[in-house]
């Protein structure tokens, strides 16, 4: 059970392989699916975990982008994102994480608040995005933005790496956490 | 204790007409050299790229990150830090591509100018054009400059007379408190009383003097009735003189 690091295997000839991870199967299985019904020019794999660490008897390629999925109406999805994240390497954090909030539409039914996400993310340095993944319209926009975001982060986009787009994403995120603060 | 985490792996094979991997090897000859170029090409650039992303982590990793446990304020400033540092190699790098693309643009367009004929060429028409919007963009920001000095000079003036109106208004409140200050004071002054008094005792004694007059004529038993001049005298003693 060793923690998941990013180099540590050669890429796959124009494959992309992504890794979805969260306590929400049916989400992670619709995402999954729209993510696949993307026209993309390199072959994607996706993987779906309910959390880290990930059993080390399954011949896996390497993992380009891992996105963490909290569901703000369960305290419960919140709590395993957040121990799935000790057994990552620090240098997946240099922009091949992100994290996905979902069911910020439904106000009533969040447990979660909001701050609690934006500062998860703050810490670890990684953009966070929201997406309401029950609704067919959004989620295949999310889908959409996922494979770019994949494509980046497996060097298939000339010129862009991971972490150019990190600071790229950064930019916008920092003045309504100095507010909150 | 090990957690048994679920793991399911999906895959989907390269899409869009043309670009696939090898299997799809079947069809015409003279699409297919065209398609494969292409797709040796994107190969080869995503495997510089990958590359170039494999080098960059063997270069970090050859810098040694300092393992003193530190603050988690401190490690937060130090990240600001680094992170501050990639932007500014960011820009600057930005900023000497944009250099050299302009060397490079303006060298194309130097030689190309020497080969064509400038009075006809396309070139020239789109320089014209931008010169003439530009002029226009100088003459509307110009307008606009003026238009805005134009309110700036109307707004100064509208102050100006706000200001002498309140000043206006204040000297008028100032002269009608000083008159009633004035009149009140007159009222209490003794001048006015002394005045008073004497008026007073001259009216009493000027009554006393009517009533002798008039005690006198009516007990001479004089018909006063009948000489005009005398009735008009006894008439006007009657007058009485608080009333005045």
């Amino acid at each position: 059970m060793s923690a998941l690091r990013p180099l540590d295997k050669l890429p796959g000839l124009n494959t992309a392989t992504i890794l979805l991870v969260g306590t929400e199967d049916a989400l992670l299985q619709q995402l999954a699916d729209s993510m696949l019904k993307e026209d993309c020019t390199s072959e994607l794999k996706v993987h779906l975990a309910r959390s880290l660490p990930l059993p080390c008897s399954v011949n896996r390629p390497r993992i380009d982008l891992i996105v963490f999925v909290v569901n703000l109406h369960s305290k419960h999805s919140l709590q395993n994102v957040e121990e799935s994240l000790c057994h990552l390497d620090a240098a997946f954090f240099l922009g091949k994480v992100t994290f996905l909030a979902t069911g910020a539409g439904r106000d009533s039914h969040c447990s979660i608040h909001r701050n609690t996400v934006v500062r998860l993310a703050h810490t670890y340095r990684s953009p966070l995005l929201f997406c309401d993944l029950e609704i067919e319209d959004f989620r295949a926009t999310m889908a959409q933005r996922l494979v770019r975001l994949l494509q980046i982060c497996a060097g298939h986009v000339p010129g862009v790496s991971a972490l150019n787009l990190l600071s790229l994403l950064r930019g916008s995120e920092n003045p309504s956490l100095e507010e909150a603060l | 204790m090990e957690t048994q985490s679920e793991e399911q792996a999906v895959t989907k094979p390269a899409d869009s007409g043309g670009e696939g991997g090898p299997p799809q090897v079947a069809g015409a000859q003279a699409a297919r050299p065209e398609d494969r170029m292409t797709l040796l090409l994107r190969l080869r650039a995503q495997t510089k790229q990958q590359l170039l992303e494999y080098k960059a982590m063997v270069d970090a990793n050859e810098e040694k990150t300092p393992e003193q446990i530190m603050q988690e304020k401190q490690i937060e400033a130090k990240i600001e830090e680094l992170e501050n540092e990639v932007e500014e190699a960011k820009i600057a790098f930005e900023m000497k591509k944009l250099a050299l693309d302009r060397m490079q643009l303006s060298t194309a367009l130097k030689k190309h100018l020497e080969k064509t004929d400038i009075k006809t060429s396309v070139l020239m028409d789109n320089m014209k054009q931008i010169l003439n919007l530009n002029k226009l963009i100088m003459k509307s920001q110009q307008e606009t400059w003026d238009l805005e000095e134009k309110l700036l000079d109307v707004r100064k003036k509208r102050l100006q007379l706000k200001q002498a109106s309140e000043r206006k208004l204040l000297e008028i409140q100032t002269e009608k408190n000083k008159q009633k200050e004035d009149l009140d004071s007159m009222e209490n002054s003794d001048k006015i009383k002394t005045i008073q008094q004497n008026l007073e005792t001259e009216i009493q004694i000027t009554t006393v003097i009517q009533n002798v007059f008039q005690n006198l004529i009516l007990g001479s038993k004089v018909n006063w009735a009948e000489d005009p001049a005398l009735k008009e005298t006894v008439l006007q003693l009657e007058k009485n003189l608080t009333m005045i």
